[in-house]
């Protein structure tokens, strides 16, 4: 049994953690590759912002748009929802209403990944990368620290769903808006910059490693969007994320599929169905564009069904 | 270690006239300090403030939302000692006291025997704060009204145990008890140094059994904890002990009531609820018979309680007996309902109601400590002795105007304990709040919460007002 509060805390907690992790993967590669930029141009970074949605918030405050306002923007800005410092306090809020669920060494794992991020302590000394590197170590421990103490019941796969999703979401937006930033450079076939710039887009993703181990042919467009979209065995492809939430939706509720199904149950099974049952070149003669901003309308619509179904007791408030 | 300490006029835990008159049950711990050394002594301080960090026994002060300082209570690390014989005549002391204040709650809200019988006049009773008449004609299960309370007791200058109040409205503080015998332990092991501390940690266990005794319908109930929610200064020891003891942790809408049952709303639907032990005040339990304005309680509470249908821990209504001028009646409480002496005494207090007492009282302000009979946690206060003329004559005006709100009692020395205050040792003034649990038996934690002033000088311990704590042993001759 489960508060529906509390299964609402432990899904946002997840998906803040996993949002600061892609956040830190987005800069930790950026930032590598803009060393083969012209310097001091703010272009190449752009599309981070772009990929959380929030240009318009930033373009406002920071109309120079200079590298390092991108970057503080996305890791310390208190005041821009999607930075890594707002994301990590967001998920220690609302791990700090629900101490009594979660293992009391996740609760010390979050609660010393906030104090450590706090002005004036010393990870702000280290050379970015290496502060970055610590942020996602930390989100990662917190995974990892779940995975091994909390008990594999509702907690656990509300906590799952929550991750899954996020992660979709956040790896097909990487995709997205590298994707169209890379193309134009597709005439000049196999270009050294072009090469560089698609193992940056799968670092971003964490995805290099385990792409080169899938594909040992040179990196081709269609082949970087089928490994990040479709491929059935890496854990951030968008499929098998999609696969993840199906299989959780269904532990989550034991019932068998009636025949009147809800409209979650519709909407889970036609995700599933849609991204398991479709080719790339299909996807992309439709358009890449198209096929992602479907899915993320389709993400957002499976996140409202959960948050109806679950978080909101609607029949008695 | 010791030799720039100097113990004040008073009662010194540590000492009895110098240096050299070390008390008896203390000298295992002096040497095991003296082998540690004020430099480590200072360095496994800092280490001891890092783990509270980790470990989130933090509070924010008043409510100061999500941008809000949050700190650690300040521990400080001497920890306090009291011997067995001393302990176990409190421990008698203590549930001889709520034995007769439970008596005292449930012929007040029954028969009200004492008021008839003319020991406490009914004006004073149903002027105090704490007074509930929405709980007239109730019998909680058992028979009990306070299941957990934490009575503050102090060492005057003879080194004598008083109670200085009754707190019987869901009392904090009993987190950091636990918690920090787990920081001296993690931190200071060499401290104890063989021998054998009463152990603490079975607190929760017990927090377990009596709120399950209370469902009295069911072998199986339903326990949570209510709270408030993060923004209330005491959440980490809600979340804390709701952890210790494998229950839920609810606010007020995580639960509704239907058909005199109170139910939990869960991912899987409603789920009925048995015991609830709430950590609000009565005021916001239930915005149909308490304040209206109330969003951190849950509607119809009271009819599901009355209904027999779910228990709440403590009851309510149980205000009534900490307000501070029931505080004065209570050796006569104890008189009347088990005709006993009591076993630990009150301070002399003296009551602004009576006219005799208010004389006194308004002649003698510089020499008092004067109280608001319904306001904790320090606030609401005069210090004589440490105030200004003007402070002095703004207070008088106070009582003169609304006389049943006061009572004074004479500048207590608090007794001392060596504390760490920038790094040296100084003699800091403590008080102690031992937890009392009553379910079908009644058990007493054993020590307490040692609450310290850890500024020079000062009086007040509360957290509020810059007090820390420090761990309290309970150990053998």
């Amino acid at each position: 049994m489960l508060l529906s509060r509390v299964a609402e805390s432990l899904y946002w907690i997840n998906r803040y953690l996993e949002r600061a992790e892609n956040i830190s993967r987005f800069v930790e590669v950026s930032e590598a590759m803009s060393l083969d930029c012209p310097p001091g141009s703010a272009e190449p970074w752009l599309p981070l912002i772009d990929a959380s949605s929030d240009r318009e918030t930033f373009d406002s405050r920071f109309p120079d748009k200079k590298q390092d306002d991108v970057i503080n923007f996305l890791i310390r800005d208190r005041l821009n929802p999607n930075s890594i410092i707002s994301c990590i306090q967001m998920a220690r809020e609302n791990s700090r209403q629900i101490r009594d669920v979660m293992t009391s060494e996740m609760w010390e794992q979050i609660n010393i990944l906030y104090w450590n991020l706090q002005e004036g302590e010393s990870i702000w000394e280290l050379p970015r990368q290496e502060q970055l590197s610590e942020i996602r170590r930390g989100c990662q421990l917190f995974y990892g620290i779940t995975d091994a103490t909390l008990s594999k019941d509702l907690a656990c796969q509300f906590s799952i769903l929550g991750r899954l999703l996020e992660r979709a979401d956040k790896t097909s937006r990487i995709l997205d808006v590298k994707y169209y930033l890379l193309l134009p450079s597709l005439d000049e076939l196999g270009g050294v910059l072009d090469e560089l710039q698609w193992i940056a887009l799968l670092r971003s993703a964490g995805a290099y490693q385990m792409f080169r181990k899938a594909e040992q042919n040179s990196i081709k467009p269609n082949s970087v969007a089928r490994f990040l979209l479709l491929d059935n065995n890496f854990p951030r492809s968008v499929r098998y994320c999609l696969d993840g939430i199906s299989n959780t939706l269904k532990m989550i509720d034991k019932n068998p599929i009636s025949d009147n199904p809800s409209k979650l149950e519709c909407m889970r099974g036609l995700l599933k169905a849609k991204w398991s049952y479709i080719r790339i070149e299909d996807i992309i003669n439709n358009g890449l564009h198209e096929a992602i901003d479907s899915l993320q309308i389709d993400l957002n619509k499976l996140h409202i069904l959960i948050q109806d179904k679950y978080f909101i007791n609607k029949e008695f408030d | 270690m010791f030799s720039n300490y100097r113990p004040k006029n008073n009662y010194d835990e540590y000492f009895k006239d110098n240096l050299n008159s070390a008390r008896e049950i203390l000298a295992p711990l002096l040497s095991a300090l003296d082998n540690m050394g004020i430099k480590e002594l200072n360095r496994n301080h800092s280490a001891a403030k890092k783990l509270l960090l980790r470990h989130g026994a933090t509070f924010r002060l008043n409510d100061t939302g999500l941008k809000g300082t949050e700190r650690i209570l300040p521990f400080d690390p001497l920890p306090r000692i009291i011997s067995k014989d001393d302990w176990k005549t409190l421990e008698e002391g203590l549930k001889q006291r709520l034995e007769a204040i439970d008596l005292f709650l449930d012929d007040v809200y029954n028969s009200q025997n004492i008021i008839n019988d003319g020991i406490i006049p009914r004006e004073l009773i149903e002027s105090s704060d704490g007074w509930r008449p929405q709980m007239l004609g109730f019998k909680p299960p058992l028979n009990k009204w306070c299941q957990i309370s934490g009575l503050d007791l102090i060492r005057d200058g003879k080194g004598t145990w008083h109670v200085l109040e009754d707190n019987l409205r869901c009392p904090s503080g009993v987190a950091y008890f636990l918690e920090n015998r787990l920081v001296m332990k993690n931190i200071f092991p060499n401290l104890f140094s063989g021998r054998i501390v009463k152990p603490i940690d079975d607190y929760p266990s017990y927090l377990l059994k009596t709120l399950k005794e209370l469902s009295v319908w069911t072998d199986t109930p339903k326990i949570v904890l209510l709270t408030p929610g993060i923004f209330n200064s005491a959440y980490f020891e809600h979340s804390y002990l709701a952890q210790e003891m494998g229950i839920q942790l609810v606010q007020g809408h995580d639960l509704v009531c239907i058909d005199d049952y109170a139910y939990l709303k869960t991912t899987s639907g409603l789920k009925r609820v048995d015991v609830i032990y709430r950590r609000i005040d009565d005021d916001f339990l239930d915005p149909i018979h308490f304040r209206k304005d109330s969003y951190l309680g849950v509607s119809g509470l009271l009819d599901v309680m009355r209904a027999g249908h779910v228990a709440l821990a403590n009851a309510p209504g149980t205000g009534l007996a900490d307000d501070k001028m029931i505080y004065s009646f209570v050796p006569k409480i104890i008189k009347y309902f088990l005709n006993e002496e009591p076993i630990i005494k009150n301070v002399e207090t003296y009551i602004c109601y009576y006219e005799k007492d208010r004389e006194y009282v308004l002649k003698n302000l510089p020499k008092l400590v004067v109280k608001s009979v319904s306001e904790a946690g320090g606030y609401g206060m005069l210090i004589g002795p440490q105030s200004t003329t003007t402070e002095i004559k703004e207070f008088s005006d106070k009582i003169k105007k609304n006389p049943r709100n006061f009572i004074a009692q004479p500048t207590l020395e608090l007794s001392t304990v060596p504390s760490l205050c920038d790094g040296e040792l100084y003699p800091c003034h403590v008080d102690l709040r031992p937890y009392i649990l009553r379910g079908k038996d009644s058990w007493v934690s054993p020590g307490g919460l040692t609450r310290v002033a850890l500024r020079k000088g000062s009086l007040v311990v509360n957290s509020s007002q810059g007090g820390g704590c420090k761990d309290t042993w309970v150990v053998g001759n």
